[in-house]
């Protein structure tokens, strides 16, 4: 099967009978006319995060749909019966015929890197799950941490040179930032270096999204029963108004259900350090404590 | 004028309040302590103050509160008079709970009990959006009783809002008058105005999290004072007040106030034409995944040559809104787009996942490119004759710049440039928190919310200086 995108014909390839690697490789080549950062581009590899341009490959986020598109149309997946979701518009993917991939919304909210979309692939069941593959991706939770570990080192490092250049009160108060972000700096090596600590900090942003949809189903509750109270009475229109509003509080629902189920993987995947994280975790900590070290003789 | 029926009913349900009040004052403690655990730091100190205050003044009273659950009355009754002044006619207040809120909850048996229990709380319900003669002649009604409760020297709740703020901020800048007539019809009343807040309160909920942690601050003043003779005078001046007490609270706050957000669109570049130059099947679906149902509908009755810059006006909006909300603590995972929905008519915009609702503006728009600012929380967006609390700057992004160092640096004299206790950009140093932009001046966290964005051709910046 192909589909035509401009002039250039892209042959599809069923999930099913390609590796991971090779699933990967093809998910870099096709973000390609969206990478700003070339160098990075051209090295990547499962983990190198699509956005950001110190380690990433510079894509914007205004494509990070034409990324989800790109993945599928490069690939088939038997994964295309629409099984419809009770009560809401939406449907669920099941084994049907083979056909072109789609991603669900909100099913990419992870996939940062080649990776771990790869991830999302075999989480959704679209390609055989391979532990061994899986063991070489870093998980969305160190990634994202991560990327705020290099930007950090990034703002130490400038500031260190623009101080270097400051006399007198100016360099004062610079040198008082460069204190302060040095203290930042070490608490984040704390942080991650810290796998239980790591999964507290990740804990505590499931924690909200969970008052946040233990609200919103607050809010149903009060909204039904406003249905139930007001369905007796003759005022149709405010009846109609509110079962509108259910609808969309519904589906707000089943967003934050979703956002859910992302901070809730997060956390639990936040305490199981792989040893490739640790590696990684090694580098950004170091890199940073190297940083630190120089910060630390100029204030 | 209120009629003598209306006179009898008030009695009436004053009477029968005070029966109660004692069972209703302990059931409403044993809740707060022992199912929800709700605590406020400051419990003594402001209930020792507001105490004072309130015995200080034996006239009529109108208690005017922030609004973001929909047990704020009770906290703020329970903080602010204990069990033995709770007889007392002159500190129990009187309020005007939305009946669509209240009064149509579930069974018979449970409706019944709910309004058994507001008739018994001493509410009297109002139906703010109710349309007709019917509406009006209901909110005339409602009006009258709470101007003869004053007049007989008794107390009356309201939420100058006139209902939850969205967007977990009391504005200031968005007065609404019917305080104001209110204090007029009973001038020598005096206004009992608190901030209560939990630390976790983000934004508007039904109720706040179990075991939530509260402060509160009062302030009284004068209903009227000289030389004010309409409404809307009185009404900014309380206004800013409560305005006042939200800043004071947000000075000891573990949340940031300043939550806003920027974001950039280069219309001529290549990213941001790609997707329209051809009229097909891909490029809509394109479209569409960062669409809502109803964005998408505005969209496609658009003309056609509109339609490319309305597209970039809901994408701008969204990605604003959401560098606004992760600065209040909501994480937004990637691609989200779906999770905001954009009204441009009404410039706002509302996290569907939170119900948390953003104040949007469209700054420097023409041919070449779009701008938007959103605001969460901590000031204005601002607008024709409203002030706005955010600055912002948009600069052409020089050849063989990098765009994240450019626009850093750009940021940092424009923050040095605005302020005048900033003697120059070398004070200030950019770092990363969250994920997000922040400033530190002198080893300090500077709380001015910097935002930064880059398309194309450009870059922008902009930040919070409430």
């Amino acid at each position: 099967m192909a589909f035509k995108r401009k002039e250039t014909v892209i042959e599809a390839t069923d999930l099913n009978t390609i590796t991971p690697e090779d699933a990967e490789s093809r998910i870099i080549a096709g973000v390609k006319k969206y990478a700003t950062n070339e160098p990075n581009w051209s090295k990547a590899d499962a983990n190198t995060p699509y956005l950001g341009h110190i380690i990433g490959m510079g894509i914007e986020s205004a494509n990070l749909a034409d990324i989800t598109m790109s993945i599928e149309r490069q690939f088939l997946t038997k994964m295309t019966r629409r099984v419809p979701i009770e009560g809401t518009n939406d449907f669920r993917l099941e084994e049907g015929e083979l056909g072109k991939l789609r991603i669900l919304d909100g099913q990419d909210a992870t996939a940062a890197t080649p990776g771990l979309s790869i991830k999302m692939l075999m989480d959704f069941r679209h390609m055989p799950k391979s532990e061994s593959y899986l063991s070489k991706v870093v998980g969305f939770a160190y990634i994202s941490s991560m990327g705020e570990g290099y930007r950090l080192n990034e703002s130490l490092k400038k500031l260190m040179s623009r101080i270097e250049r400051l006399t007198d009160n100016e360099k004062a108060e610079a040198v008082q930032n460069l204190k302060t972000m040095v203290a930042q700096a070490k608490n984040y090596v704390n942080d991650i270096s810290d796998s239980k600590r790591f999964a507290e900090s990740k804990q505590k942003a499931y924690l909200l999204d969970k008052a946040a949809h233990d609200n919103l189903t607050g809010e149903l509750a009060l909204l039904q029963d406003k249905i139930k109270g007001l369905s007796s009475s003759n005022d149709h229109e405010r009846v109609s108004a509110l079962n509108a509003e259910q609808a969309e509080l519904k589906t707000r629902i089943k967003m934050s259900s979703d956002k859910l189920r992302v901070s809730s993987e997060i956390a639990s995947a936040a305490d199981r350090r792989s040893p490739i994280e640790e590696a990684k975790v090694l580098e950004i900590t170091s890199l940073i404590s190297s940083t630190v070290a120089q910060a630390e003789k100029i204030s | 004028m209120l009629s003598d029926e209306g006179v009898r009913d008030i009695r009436r349900q004053r009477f029968l309040s005070l029966l109660v009040d004692w069972f209703i004052y302990l059931f409403t403690l044993a809740v707060i302590h022992a199912i929800l655990k709700y605590k406020i730091k400051n419990f003594k100190e402001f209930r020792r103050e507001a105490q004072a205050a309130l015995k200080k003044h034996r006239g009529p009273l109108i208690w005017a509160a922030n609004h973001l659950t929909m047990v704020d009355s009770f906290l703020i009754f329970w903080a602010s008079v204990p069990w033995t002044s709770a007889f007392k006619d002159s500190q129990i207040p009187w309020s005007t709970p939305e009946i669509e809120n209240y009064y149509y909850m579930g069974s018979w048996l449970k409706k019944y009990s709910i309004r058994s229990l507001m008739y018994l709380c001493r509410c009297i319900p109002i139906a703010r959006n109710k349309s007709g003669k019917e509406g009006r002649d209901g909110r005339q009604d409602v009006s009258d009783k709470c101007a003869w409760i004053l007049k007989e020297g008794g107390s009356v709740f309201v939420f100058p809002e006139a209902s939850r703020a969205r967007n977990g901020w009391f504005d200031r800048h968005n007065p609404k008058d019917f305080l104001g007539r209110l204090a007029l019809e009973a001038p020598k009343a005096k206004f009992f105005c608190v901030y209560l807040r939990g630390e976790g309160q983000f934004y508007s909920t039904p109720t706040p999290a179990r075991g939530e942690s509260f402060r509160a601050y009062f302030k009284m003043l004068p209903a009227v004072v000289e030389g004010e003779t309409t409404p809307r005078q009185i009404s900014n001046r309380l206004f800013n007040v409560l305005g006042d007490l939200q800043d004071h609270w947000f000075e000891a706050a573990l949340m940031l106030k300043n939550c806003s957000g920027n974001d950039l669109i280069d219309l001529k570049a290549p990213h941001a034409l790609e997707h329209f130059e051809e009229d097909n099947e891909e490029n809509t679906e394109w479209i569409l995944r960062h669409l809502t149902d109803k964005e998408a509908a505005y969209w496609k009755a658009q003309p056609l040559d509109k339609r490319f810059s309305v597209f970039w006006k809901f994408f701008a909006a969204k990605e604003a809104a959401s560098k606004a909300l992760e600065r209040s603590g909501i994480s937004i995972p990637l691609g989200a787009f779906h999770s905001f929905e954009t009204d441009l008519f009404t410039s706002k915009v509302i996290h569907r996942p939170t119900g948390a609702k953003l104040n949007i503006a469209f700054t420097d728009e023409d041919q070449d490119k779009i701008h938007c600012i959103a605001v969460f929380r901590g000031g204005a967006v601002g607008g024709d004759d409203i002030p706005g609390d955010i600055l912002w700057s948009i600069d052409e992004l020089p050849p063989q710049e990098n765009p994240g160092e450019y626009v850093r640096d750009r940021a940092l004299y424009f923050i040095a440039e605005a302020s005048d206790d900033i003697p120059s950009p070398a004070s200030l140093a950019v770092s990363i928190q969250n994920g997000l932009p922040v400033v530190y001046r002198s080893g300090r966290l500077l709380d001015i919310s910097l935002s930064l964005s880059h398309s194309g051709r450009y870059v922008a910046y902009s930040f919070m200086i409430s």
